[in-house]
């Protein structure tokens, strides 16, 4: 359990912004620190959340671990080895074990392909799963084991004949025919009905189980991170504020803009109509453009001092036993 | 296995084209075309009219300007349409060194307006003493000429009647017409023909009356002279209109010229846009797919050959090669391709952000395959649909290059009888028939292109499809 | 008082593959002064409810029978014109799914809230103006936006413009049609308070429709639940959130499928299958095939709406039948 399958060191992705004339000419360059500084260690076997809202960096750094786009800065080490940079073989090899889930599963399957051709392409990619008959068997494997049966039924529709929940069923078993370790979960559920989503849930659990993989698992969505992850990092603005286990994370949370996050989730019970929300938060996320000097999250914290502003941005301390929280105060408050 | 796939594949879109119906509109044109193309001996009158398109004397037996027949349908007055009478009553006779011969065409001239001329045809050797009678329904019988030709070897003979019976018009006219309307006109400017084929009555120049009935043209001919002969005698009846679209100013058939020009407009419209759009898919998904400074790069040479005018370039290349339909097809093709660029690369750059594709990146998909397999079908429909509209344009094109005298002048096409038609004054002098056929003939291909390229759209974009 | 009345209305789309009963015989109605939440999965019908409620069904639909008494007065007997003039956006205001995506990328804030209040009235730009910067400070927004462009704002600042012009012409009955959903959650809880601030200020009526029991149970007084096309319950939010739970199944297994934040749950709950082909509804209960309640009579007959308790109404065999 505890052996780490994935780490992840100070990784940076910055993004140039398109200069205007003046700023060309002083020879001026602004980035756009979509992840600035992310650490963090997946052991084998554990569900791990990323957590944050629309900006804050979470889906870039899941793209920089499946190596869609090249990192500006750190390390990434998978079952410790440097894939930072990999060679074309290496980077094959490495695509075979790390898969991922997108959000949209129709978005994500050509909307050319019948089921069978979504399924098979990863094994006509990495030239694997022997003639066309095989290919198909591990295809059809593929949907009993999400539970898309029989799958002949199946195999010869269009993604656009399936309903939202069938469709992340298909893109769940695509990741899983390449038989991999490790895979990357971005907000999975998102886009599906309420009504399916516990089982979609239920049933990647089960299939992490049963096969021993990892997840890392993208979301804004807090309830649904404490239900499906075992650890959560909250990110603000291209950093983890804090990383602790999930459901002490979330009934304890350290840093102030964890505890606006869980004051603003809204929870199904009664007795909450009429009543004005205290959310303790102040202002707009800014652009990651202009990340504020000192800790990021002080204009919008309601506790910042002239520490918060003046002295170098907090790192991660660790407040508790596996749990972490960039904050200078959180013993004060 | 892959074979029988091909074969379901193929089968199904055919289950779902057929149920198309403007797609199966378009296949049947399509069918038609190629069925004019395949039945062209069959259906054209002038079998060499390919090869011999530019050859006046091809076609000197013609009319000129003439209007199709079925216009008779239309008029209050019947023109005379063309009629050739190739089977005449023969009788010879042998003796030494002379050969006598008698043909008899019989032809019923049932019309309000005549023939513009009598053409008699045979082929001969020796002397030959030529006679030629008419012998009118109301009993008269005029000898139109007579005549006395010698040929060395065997050649053919031509004799315009028109031409031939001057003289005897005008002894025809004194014992008939009005000797006061007479004085004031010119022998030479009445035409024989008309003449013979009206009432022989006063006002026979200015008011001819048609005689309807059975005319007999009489050719007598005796060949002196051993070895001298004339066989296969043929009279053409050149007719106010002719066939069903009638001629040219150079007395060509258009229906003819139409028929044999579909393979070629299916040639050059088929090959150059199927080439040229091809090219211009690929061009568009790679340079969309690389982006940077591929992209740069590529776009800067798509730049220079949309801003180069391709007509210039034809027509020096026409200049100075031997005008070929070939170098033709490859010079559009050349410059063609540059218009599909801009729109596929604009839609490659849009799939390239589809989720779909970058899935395939996460799955370690190479770079042709993202291509050829992700990107390149989805631009298929726009490319068919380009390819159809490609088609009229190519034809148009070539049909430019020949309107200055630069076109294939081996072959025919819709677009030089178009062009012929303008250089002809076609629209002033209001002949109508020159220039819609071709017109329309370029205007169905064009939509028949379309129709099936929109049919495939609605089957190849899944996103319209619904089942 | 009654606000709006709803009665029985039917509104089908009808398309070439055949008649899809989109809304199929829905009744409720709306107090004054309070909101009433609308959930359900997609498909369900709610967005196509809030279209009926301004009588613009999208086409191929139509309304094909009910009434829609506003005040009393059946606003589906009222022509295109009267319904402009009267009805829609002056008493009854939209804010559609999406709405702030809509806004147009090329004027400024100014320009777009200036268009639609002087297209519905005659006021000098002066006025205009000064009508428009008293919505926005309403909205917990600044003068500041007018000079602005979409893009320039956020989508917290966007949603909040969208809701002001929406309430520009002082309707009573205000639909949001998902107000929240491509919102974060800091920014959701935002809006939600501005809702209910709006609420309490301008004595306003709200119909407000998402698919999140979990946000339904933070602003809506009343709740409906839809389901195909039907209503299958209608409660207060005590009766829906409270103790004794919600009365029928639909509505039960929905409640346990919502993760929940401030509890560990170990198990949600799920329904299996999926909401049935409105083309053929099934006969009966159109719930029964995912239902793991269901009876005999379920798959014969379909339940009526009972009122079970006071304000609370069920359309189940199992809930008011004994």
């Amino acid at each position: 359990m505890s052996e780490v399958i994935f780490e992840v060191k100070n990784l940076q992705k910055w993004f140039p912004v398109k200069r205007s004339l003046g700023q060309l000419l002083r020879g001026q360059r602004t980035w756009v620190r979509a992840v600035d500084g992310v650490s963090f260690q997946i052991k084998k076997g554990e569900i791990f959340g990323l957590i944050g809202e629309s900006g804050c960096g979470k889906t870039t750094t899941g793209k920089l671990i499946m190596k869609l786009m090249d990192p500006t800065g750190g390390q990434m080490l998978y079952r410790g080895q440097d894939v930072t940079h990999l060679s074309p073989e290496a980077l094959q090899a490495y695509k075979r074990e790390v898969q991922m889930i997108f959000q949209d599963p129709y978005a994500s399957m050509n909307p050319r392909f019948r089921i069978r051709e979504v399924l098979t392409e990863p094994l006509v990619i990495h030239r694997l799963g022997g003639n066309e008959q095989e290919k198909l068997a591990l295809a059809a494997d593929a949907l009993t084991k999400v539970k898309l049966t029989p799958p002949s039924d199946f195999l010869d529709r269009f993604s656009h004949m399936l309903s939202g929940g069938q469709r992340q069923r298909v893109a769940t078993a695509r990741t899983l025919i390449l038989s991999p370790r490790f895979i990357v979960a971005d907000e999975p559920v998102s886009m599906v009905d309420l009504s399916t989503r516990a089982e979609l849930l239920h049933m990647m659990k089960e299939i992490q189980q049963d096969l021993d993989l990892t997840y890392l698992y993208i979301t804004h969505d807090l309830s649904t991170a404490r239900y499906f992850t075992d650890r959560i990092a909250v990110m603000y603005l291209g950093r983890i504020v804090e990383m602790g286990p999930a459901g002490e994370l979330i009934d304890h949370p350290l840093h102030p803009y964890t505890r606006a996050l869980i004051a603003a989730v809204p929870e199904p019970v009664p007795g909450r109509v009429n009543v004005i929300k205290e959310i303790p938060i102040k202002g707009e996320i800014p652009s990651a453009a202009q990340i504020p000097a000192g800790c990021r999250f002080h204009p919008r914290c309601l506790f910042a001092t002239d520490e918060c502003r003046n002295l170098p941005e907090p790192e991660l301390v660790q407040a508790e036993p596996e749990h972490l929280v960039a904050c200078r105060r959180y013993k004060e408050l | 296995m892959k074979l029988k796939d091909l074969r379901e594949t193929l089968r199904d879109f055919w289950g779902e084209f057929r149920k198309v119906r403007y797609g199966m509109v378009g296949l049947v044109m399509f069918g038609l075309f190629l069925l004019i193309v395949i039945l062209e001996p069959v259906l054209i009158p002038f079998p060499e009219t390919g090869r011999r398109w530019r050859d006046i004397t091809y076609w000197e037996d013609n009319p000129k300007n003439a209007a199709p027949v079925w216009v008779n349908w239309f008029t209050r007055k019947d023109y005379t349409p063309q009629a050739v009478l190739d089977k005449p009553e023969i009788s010879e006779r042998k003796a030494a060194n002379t050969q006598m011969v008698e043909a008899v065409f019989t032809y019923n001239y049932k019309y309000d307006l005549p023939p513009i001329d009598l053409l008699l045809r045979a082929t001969g050797k020796g002397l030959l003493n030529l006679a030629v009678h008419l012998e009118r329904p109301d009993g008269l019988s005029i000898e139109l000429t007579k005549k006395s030709i010698r040929l060395s070897g065997e050649a053919p003979v031509r004799l315009s009647l028109d031409k031939e019976a001057s003289g005897a018009v005008g002894d025809f006219l004194k014992t008939y017409e009005d000797p006061d309307v007479l004085r004031g006109v010119s022998i030479f400017t009445v035409k024989p023909v008309e003449v013979f084929f009206a009432r022989a009555e006063p006002g026979i120049l200015r008011n001819p009356v048609p005689l309807k009935g059975e005319y007999r043209i009489k050719l007598t001919c005796v060949a002196v002279g051993s070895g001298a002969f004339l066989k296969e005698p043929a009279l053409t009846v050149a007719g106010r209109v002719f066939g069903l679209m009638g001629t040219d100013a150079s007395k060509r058939d258009i229906w003819s010229g139409v028929i044999a020009g579909t393979k070629w407009a299916l040639l050059i419209g088929l090959l150059t846009s199927a080439v040229a759009v091809i090219i211009g898919v690929f061009y568009g998904v790679t340079s969309a797919y690389f982006g940077g400074a591929v992209d740069l790069v590529m776009m800067r040479i798509y730049e220079v050959f949309q801003s180069i005018p391709l007509l210039p370039v034809m027509i020096v290349v026409s200049a100075v090669f031997k005008p070929s339909i070939w170098t033709m097809i490859l010079m559009m093709c050349a410059f063609f391709w540059v218009g599909s660029v801009r729109t596929v690369r604009s839609m490659g750059l849009q799939i390239k952000e589809e989720i779909y594709v970058e899935a395939a990146h996460a799955l370690g998909a190479s770079r042709g395959r993202i291509i050829f397999k992700h990107m390149l079908p989805q631009v298929i429909p726009y490319a068919f649909a380009s390819m159809a509209l490609q088609v009229p344009v190519s034809i148009v094109y070539e049909a430019s290059v020949s309107l200055l005298g630069l076109g294939d002048a081996t072959i025919v096409t819709w677009g030089q009888i178009l062009h012929d038609a303008m250089q002809g004054g076609a629209v002033l002098q209001g002949i109508w028939w020159w220039i819609i056929p071709p017109g329309l003939f370029i205007a169905l291909m064009g939509m028949t292109f379309a129709f099936v390229g929109f049919a495939m759209d609605t089957i190849l974009n899944p996103k319209l499809r619904t089942r | 008082m009654e606000k709006l009345a709803i009665k029985n209305i039917k509104l089908h789309y009808f398309t070439s593959k055949g008649v899809i009963r989109a809304l199929d015989g829905v009744s409720f109605d709306l107090r004054a002064g309070e909101t009433l939440g609308v959930v359900g999965e997609s498909g369900c019908g709610k967005t196509t409810l809030g279209t009926a409620l301004l009588n613009m069904p999208t086409p191929p639909g139509r309304i094909v029978a009910g009434e829609i008494l506003f005040d009393g007065l059946d606003i589906l007997k009222l022509n295109e014109d009267e319904l402009r003039k009267q009805i829609r956006w002056e008493k009854i205001a939209m804010v559609f799914q999406g709405a702030m995506n809509c806004l147009t990328p090329v004027y400024t804030i100014r320009k777009q809230m200036m268009e639609t209040i002087l297209t519905h009235r005659k006021m000098t730009k002066q006025e205009a103006e000064e009508r428009i910067i008293k919505y926005l400070n309403l909205v917990g927004l600044s003068a500041d936006v007018l000079r602005r462009y979409p893009h320039e704002l956020s989508g917290g600042m966007k949603q909040r413009i969208v809701i002001a012009t929406a309430l520009f012409l002082e309707p009573q009955v205000v639909i949001c049609d998902e107000p929240t959903t491509a919102l974060d959650v800091v920014v959701q809880a935002q809006i939600i308070n501005l809702l209910k601030q709006l609420k309490e200020q301008l004595k306003l009526s709200f119909i407000f429709i998402t698919h999140d029991l979990a946000t339904e149970a933070e602003v809506a007084d009343r709740i409906m639940v839809m389901y195909a096309g039907k209503v299958v319950e209608i409660g207060t939010n005590e009766q829906i959130y409270g103790p004794q739970r919600a009365a029928h199944p639909y509505t039960q297994l929905l409640m346990a499928a919502t993760p929940r934040l401030r509890q560990k749950v170990d198990q949600l709950a799920f329904i299996p299958g999926t909401p049935p082909d409105l083309l053929a509804p099934p006969a009966g209960c159109r719930f029964h095939l995912r239902c793991p309640q269901v009876m005999e009579r379920c798959r014969q007959e379909e339940p009526p709406l009972v009122e079970v308790e006071p304000a609370h109404t069920v359309a189940c065999w199992r809930c008011g039948h004994e």
